[in-house]
């Protein structure tokens, strides 16, 4: 904190990023904590039960992949075995067979394949957690990479400003153009 | 805020004390190798994904029990169940008149039936999403008199996990899913899974 203190000194507008960043900081974790709590609460409550038979066929029907189609749910497929599938379900449901059931009994057919999403353990699992590590491993990049640049850029200015050496935020290229001008400078006065 | 004194992190504007240059050459060093680890990962992953065929589906049913099924013959003459038939080695093959492999593999079918009729296998056909008059031009056409059965609104195909005709279960004597075939099957194929179902080897 005592460089910011010390680059006021030379910079009076370095003080501006500093709130701004920290302004910017709290409308993010506001903006994250709302959208965190909102999936927190969608996620508690589940999905919607369905009213009607169609309904209920198609929350089976989402989760199953139509077999001939390249990327349709059996739901969305226009193809004649997903109308069958469905129709299945329909006959499933009515028959008192519970969604996690019918399935059940689509998997034992087809194998996993036909899921939509893969289930919930063993290496399935790995589908599931590896996005959440990726996202909160590239925030954590992003963050650092932020608070490494805003540290260099702060300490920078504070060097500066503080009448501290200026070559040591040379280049060694620049330094030597620089001592060859200054160089000059003694020649010209001498 | 690094561990540092303001006094050297004034010094080193790269906020590190000790020989900055080497730890950013070293940090150069590790941020590559973690470039190139993630992109021999990813190629590692796509060259498993890419080279297999997303329209193949394993059959999840190898192994395990038939499911049972009670199919009325084409004809409407009567009706098979596929659990009378336990100790026998049972061929169910999935075809269409509208499919073109099926005319491909109807003779290895036929020839199979005229080998193994009478040591111990049934051949049964199953037309899938068919019209039953288009099933028996078919049939007319192209001979054969091994039992036809219709499967109405699919549900033993879709017990079965077919996702395509023609498509081909070899059954076990012990009621169990030896061998599938998913396009058309040579009659050398079928000739292998039958014989080494049989209870005796045949000659």
């Amino acid at each position: 904190m005592r460089e910011i203190g010390r680059g006021e000194v030379g910079h009076p507008d370095a003080k501006r990023p500093g709130r701004r960043f920290a302004v910017g900081s709290l409308v993010l974790a506001f903006a994250l904590l709302a959208a965190g709590g909102a999936l927190g609460f969608v996620a508690a409550r589940g999905p919607m039960t369905p009213a009607n038979m169609s309904d209920r066929v198609r929350a089976v029907a989402v989760t199953l992949r139509c077999p001939v189609c390249q990327n349709l749910t059996v739901a969305d497929s226009p193809s004649r075995l997903a109308q069958e599938m469905r129709a299945t379900i329909a006959r499933d449901l009515a028959a008192g067979r519970t969604p996690a059931e019918i399935r059940q009994g689509f998997v034992r057919a087809y194998g996993q394949w036909i899921l939509e999403s893969p289930p919930k353990r063993g290496i399935d699992l790995a589908a599931w957690i590896a996005p959440v590590l990726l996202v909160l491993g590239g925030l954590a990049a992003a963050a650092w990479a932020v608070w490494r640049w805003s540290a260099q850029g702060l300490t920078g200015r504070a060097s500066v400003g503080a009448g501290e050496e200026p070559d040591q935020v040379l280049t060694s290229a620049d330094r030597s153009l620089l001592e060859r001008a200054l160089a000059g400078t003694k020649e010209e006065t001498e | 805020m690094n561990g540092t004194s303001p006094g050297s992190m004034a010094r080193h504007p790269s906020g590190l004390d000790a020989a900055p240059g080497r730890r950013r050459r070293r940090n150069r060093w590790v941020a590559l190798g973690a470039v190139l680890g993630g992109v021999a990962l990813l190629t590692l992953l796509l060259s498993f994904g890419l080279s297999r065929d997303p329209t193949v589906i394993r059959s999840a049913l190898i192994g395990r029990p038939a499911p049972d099924f009670a199919l009325r013959n084409l004809d409407g003459s009567g009706t098979v169940r596929l659990s009378d038939l336990r100790g026998q080695v049972v061929v169910i093959n999935f075809w269409a008149s509208w499919c073109a492999d099926c005319r491909i593999e109807h003779s290895n079918l036929a020839g199979a039936w005229q080998r193994y009729r009478d040591r111990g296998m049934v051949l049964l056909g199953v037309a899938f999403q068919d019209r039953p008059s288009a099933s028996r031009a078919y049939l007319a056409e192209l001979g054969g008199d091994w039992p036809q059965l219709s499967d109405p609104s699919s549900r033993t195909a879709l017990a079965y996990g077919v996702y395509g005709v023609p498509e081909t279960f070899v059954i076990g004597p012990d009621g169990r899913v030896a061998f599938k075939q998913i396009g058309a099957v040579s009659y050398d194929r079928l000739s292998e899974q039958i014989t080494s179902l049989l209870p005796e080897p045949s000659s």
